[in-house]
């Protein structure tokens, strides 16, 4: 069976709210149920029992990275329709979920989110008015999340069981790291500008720098719990640059 | 101590191993201990994906009880998981996880499993496994991350 296009993008559109059920005891796994309802739907339309059954199956716990989540989604969608046993069915959503998400978390929330949100700063800092710095922010953003979230459900509609050969030769943690060095560099951009600009925390004062000292200890108290080296790194130039301009 | 942790974890290789302990421990390879994962290879590439600088190796309960010796002994850094009580308590048979601390790192919420901590969910017959695994010797405690408060045994199971 293959899905019809009305489908396909019916199931994207419900990846987007994937998160909207989260809770502690299945965290994704009602949001990915639902958003499996259109393709679960097509595949049983003469048996309502069995479309029920495996509507209920896959309200079990499952959490992975919600932009990548469409891989299992779509992988599960082929195994569905392939008549997988259940067991398989959910092996398979077992083993996937710690790759997409430790992949989803180097890739976005530690890659290609503070690398955004850093070139937002420098347009800022380098004087663009702040409407074209937001959308300029949230179109690089989403240019990448929106890509990462299309292929993951095509990727998975594609391969189903076999998607770890396609995942590792796009090699998404070898471009995570890759972005690590575009981040230093913004974040060096970021700096310098926020050196230079006259209204700048260089003519900031004391406020700032009692303000950035107090965020230095509250990175080295609590850190740690979030994502340490990247944490107390920010934290550290900011008080480093508020402490520069009280000396000046 | 070339295993540097014995950790019981439902999902296995994941962020809270790689990242949260493998930033601590410095791992250079990892051992999953199952039976069922010992046979299937495309489980195998999937849970591989996680690890990108380290050894991935997959091993059945048996296997891996009598490969102790020469894991420990190995200079390899090792992390080894299972993903149930069951099999961390099968692999302790014969005594050889006496005295050694074995890490209850999570075990999600099914039906018939009860909450011990926001992580860790057992059925009886787990409660079960629990405490063969710490009559065979084995010192185990609820930690979820490095940073976070470790749980004793009895802690968990008094409740």
């Amino acid at each position: 069976m293959s899905l019809s296009k009305r489908a396909v993008a019916s199931t994207f559109v419900r990846t987007f709210l994937i998160q909207g059920s989260w809770n502690y005891h299945t965290m994704l796994g009602t949001g990915f149920s639902w958003a499996l309802l259109p393709a679960l739907r097509r595949l049983h339309r003469d048996d309502p029992a069995a479309f029920e059954a495996a509507a209920g199956r896959h309200v079990e716990h499952f959490n992975a990275h919600p932009y990548l989540t469409g891989v299992a989604l779509g992988a599960v969608v082929r195994l569905e329709a392939d008549g997988e046993r259940p067991e398989t069915v959910s092996r398979f959503k077992t083993a996937v979920r710690g790759p997409l998400g430790s992949l989803g978390d180097q890739l976005v929330w530690a890659g290609i989110l503070p690398l955004s949100a850093l070139v937002g700063l420098a347009l800022y800092w380098a004087g663009l008015r702040p409407a074209w710095v937001v959308a300029g922010f949230l179109a690089l953003y989403n240019a990448a999340h929106l890509a990462l979230r299309w292929w993951g459900l095509r990727t998975g509609l594609e391969a189903g069981r076999d998607v770890a050969q396609r995942l590792s030769a796009a090699g998404l943690g070898e471009r995570a790291t890759a972005l690590r060095p575009w981040l230093v560099l913004a974040t060096g951009v970021v700096a310098g500008l926020l050196l230079a600009r006259p209204e700048g925390l260089v003519g900031a004062g004391v406020a700032w720098a009692g303000l950035g000292a107090g965020a230095f200890g509250v990175g080295l108290v609590g850190g740690h719990r979030v994502w340490r080296p990247a944490a107390v790194a920010t934290v550290a130039v900011v008080a480093a640059i508020s402490l520069l301009g009280v000396i000046r | 101590m070339p295993i540097v942790l014995y950790r019981i974890d439902e999902r296995l290789i994941h962020g809270q191993v790689v990242i949260g302990w493998g930033h601590e421990l410095r791992p250079t390879r990892f051992v999953v201990v199952d039976d069922e994962l010992a046979g299937s290879a495309w489980e195998q590439d999937l849970y591989r994906l996680a690890v990108a600088d380290a050894d991935v190796e997959f091993a059945s309960v048996d296997d891996a009880r009598g490969r102790l010796d020469a894991l420990r002994a190995s200079p390899e850094r090792t992390i080894l998981l299972t993903r149930d009580i069951a099999s961390m308590r099968r692999l302790g048979e014969g005594g050889t996880l006496r005295g050694v601390p074995v890490n209850l790192g999570g075990l999600h919420h099914a039906a018939g499993r009860r909450e011990l901590l926001p992580y860790l969910f057992v059925s009886d017959a787990d409660r079960d496994e629990l405490e063969r695994l710490a009559a065979a010797g084995a010192e185990v405690t609820a930690r979820d991350l490095p940073d976070a408060h470790r749980v004793e045994l009895a802690a968990l199971l008094g409740g």
